[in-house]
């Protein structure tokens, strides 16, 4: 039986001629277990689906039942609290709350469940090992680099043990490194069995997934089991796809136009590489850009 | 639920990161709590001082007042008098007055007092700041207080040697002792004939300025004044405690028989009944205080109410964030309901701890002597608490009912 299910689901914005449509009758079931890209355009109602999905947002029509009990009239109390028993939010902009350490924001939905103080601190330290930060427990957000913000997000998210995991352009403000760094993690969650949904503008990342979306405006255009480790089908038609050199290159999620450029690509490894020839390599980056004018 | 204890460790954080602006919200509480605790505070310490003091005086000392006693809620209060203590009434108490109180049976020792207008003048210098009394020789026994160097003067009506407070001897004639100094006022010629010991008295209390005063018989003064001399209190003493209740009736008989009866326009009073006016004086002016005091911790309120409001919008992302882990509107509510109560709340102790500091102030540098009771400590700082909840409960449902996309939109 699917874990979520979504019956003909539309979601209205707007009344009258300025009625907006996000979501256009979509219906979809996903099964235990997937881990699933979803790709579109901006506006498409990529966001509105994982909103709806992960009980953030109630379809304007059309029926939704997630592990099988139907949740799509039910009020904002009792959603609150399936959606902190069973999703696990992942955003774009970490969304760490700022005042609070690590170790507090990763406890915090163990806060709300009325989880007492002590086994909280115990659960979120277990959860910062399983993601290789154990050490930055009493480190502010601000302190953390933005791979790791990430990471701690994917711990909060995992901290109550949710089934489902969704991830709204977990990547979306990394650099390649740590994009491959988060999405390496949530393969490795995928691994426990959690189903993920997560959304994404970079064909390299539908690499991680068993099953991709594609979405335009509000309805679901094309639908694909794909093989882990290879870059969907269809998403490789977006691509400009530059034979890759390193396996380095074939994991991370770098940028389609950065690889268009092969010249940039040998200057980003040099700058990475090199850490103490940060500067001449700069300014030798500065040199070819002025010389190309 | 979230623990009690995570929620208001919480709040504290919140307080603590908006120092500046959370002291500005609390001021409103602050001034609030402080007028109320310090006022209630003095007007416990004046109502004690009067009580010692009277003790001092004497158990039986009777006193006459101008003004008739009004009874109102269980509260007497003297009409057309001034509120303290009757000094500057309009219709005061005459000569003709205390000559009736010496008449009266089982009294043996009486002292009028009142004011007269006026600077005394010593070495061709006027002298601001000092207050002259008229009243008779026997004020010093019936107040029962020491005359610290020579003697008070005595009955005799063409005397013209006055008694000084103890401050009046430095002021006036720059001297420690100046017994026997002459000096000017109202044109006659008076000479110091004894100085009273300190008096200490608090500013409210009925022998508040003494210190500062000269006494000279009211035989004196009357012709000073043209005949037109009136008094704000008769002060008599019966001749023993087994007599006090005979001595007020017969004074009240005596008084009547000057006064022409029915529309009596004094009041003879035991020492109990002075204290209790006295109080019931203290608590009129402490209650209409204390109802300011009320309408600036309303004030408080609607200032924690709209800083409230400016946080929760300040914070609507994270109120989205925190409903997106899975927080419910409940829990929001009392995260924020917790933040106006601890708001408050710090206020209010920070209001206790300032009324403390300010009432050891006044002990050390006024005459002033307040005493902070446990009660309106309490009570202020409930009331703190429960302005916070009450002026912070709009905008915490306000934040507990945002939607939370729309909230984690919000930047």
């Amino acid at each position: 039986m699917p874990i979520i299910e979504l019956q003909e689901v539309s979601k209205l914005y707007g009344f009258g001629n300025a009625t907006n449509i996000a979501l256009d009758e979509v219906s979809l079931s996903i099964d235990e277990g997937e881990f699933m890209g979803v790709m579109g355009p901006s506006g498409c109602g990529k966001s509105t689906l994982m909103n709806i999905i992960g009980l953030l947002d109630r379809p304007t029509h059309g029926g939704y039942s997630l592990q099988g009990r139907q949740v799509e009239r039910l009020s904002a109390n009792r959603r609150a609290k399936a959606r902190r028993d069973t999703v696990g939010f992942v955003f774009q902009s970490f969304n760490l709350l700022p005042r609070l350490t690590v170790l507090e924001n990763v406890a915090l939905p163990l806060a709300y469940k009325g989880v007492g103080q002590i086994r909280r601190a115990k659960l979120a330290l277990n959860m910062l090992e399983r993601v290789g930060l154990r050490d930055r427990a009493y480190y502010y957000p601000n302190q953390l680099s933005g791979g790791q913000a990430q990471c701690v997000a994917i711990a909060r998210a995992l901290v109550n043990n949710p089934s489902i995991i969704i991830a709204d352009e977990p990547t979306g403000n990394l650099d390649s490194t740590s994009s491959r760094l988060v999405m390496e993690l949530l393969s490795e969650i995928h691994k426990t069995g959690n189903t993920i949904l997560f959304v994404t503008h970079n064909p390299e990342l539908t690499r991680y997934a068993t099953r991709v979306l594609y979405m335009h405006d509000g309805t679901i255009v094309h639908d694909e089991q794909t093989p882990v480790g290879e870059i969907a089908a269809t998403a490789r038609k977006a691509l400009y796809t530059i034979p890759t050199k390193t396996v380095d290159d074939d994991l991370a999620g770098v940028s389609a136009l950065m690889k268009a450029v092969p010249h940039t690509v040998k200057e980003a490894n040099m700058t990475t590489t090199g850490q103490d020839k940060k500067k001449p390599a700069k300014k030798t980056s500065k040199k070819r850009r002025g010389g190309k004018k | 639920m979230t623990s009690g204890r995570g929620n208001f460790k919480m709040a504290l954080a919140s307080v603590r990161n908006t120092k500046w602006r959370s002291l500005l919200t609390m001021l409103g509480v602050i001034i609030g709590i402080v007028s109320v605790v310090t006022i209630v505070g003095i007007g416990e310490g004046v109502k004690h001082q009067v009580a010692t003091q009277a003790d001092h005086f004497g158990k039986d000392l009777i006193t006459v007042r101008p003004g008739k006693i009004h009874s109102a809620v269980n509260k007497q209060v003297i009409t057309n008098s001034d509120v303290l203590f009757g000094r500057n009434s309009s219709s005061g108490l005459t000569i003709q007055d205390v000559e009736a109180v010496k008449k009266a049976d089982h009294v043996t020792q009486v002292a009028p007092l009142g004011t007269i207008s006026g600077l005394p003048m010593f070495d061709g210098r006027k002298i601001d700041n000092i207050q002259a009394y008229a009243t008779g020789s026997d004020l010093a026994s019936i107040l029962n207080h020491k005359v610290e160097y020579g003697s008070f003067f005595t009955g005799d009506p063409n005397t013209k040697d006055v008694v000084i407070g103890a401050n009046v001897a430095m002021k006036l004639f720059n001297e420690r002792v100046p017994l026997g100094q002459t000096f000017v006022f109202r044109g006659q010629s008076m000479m110091v004939r004894g100085m009273f010991e300190p008096f200490h008295a608090s500013p409210l209390s009925p022998t508040a300025g003494f210190d500062d005063a000269i006494f000279m018989p009211y035989q004196l003064a009357d012709q000073l004044s043209n005949g037109g001399l009136q008094f704000y209190s008769i002060l008599a003493k019966p001749t023993d405690h087994k007599q006090a209740k005979q001595a007020i009736s017969s004074v009240q008989q005596q008084m009547d028989k000057v006064r022409g009866g029915a529309d009596s326009d004094f009041s003879v009073l035991d020492s109990k009944s002075s204290i209790a006016i006295g109080g019931a004086t203290v608590d009129v002016i402490a209650t209409f205080i204390t109802v300011v005091a009320v309408i600036a911790l309303l004030v408080g309120g609607i200032g924690i109410m709209n800083i409230m409001l400016l946080s929760v919008t300040e914070r609507m992302h994270e109120i989205g964030i925190r409903k997106a882990i899975g927080a419910t509107n409940r829990q929001i509510l009392s995260q924020f309901m917790l933040e106006a109560a601890v708001l408050s709340g710090v206020g209010g102790v920070l209001g206790v701890v300032t009324s403390f500091f300010l009432a050891w102030f006044l002990r050390t540098y006024t005459d002033y002597q307040p005493i902070i009771t446990w009660q309106p400590v309490v009570i202020a700082t409930l009331i703190s608490v429960a302005v916070g909840v009450i002026f912070g409960t709009a905008p915490a449902v306000k934040a507990a009912r945002k939607d939370p996309i729309e909230a984690l939109r919000h930047e």
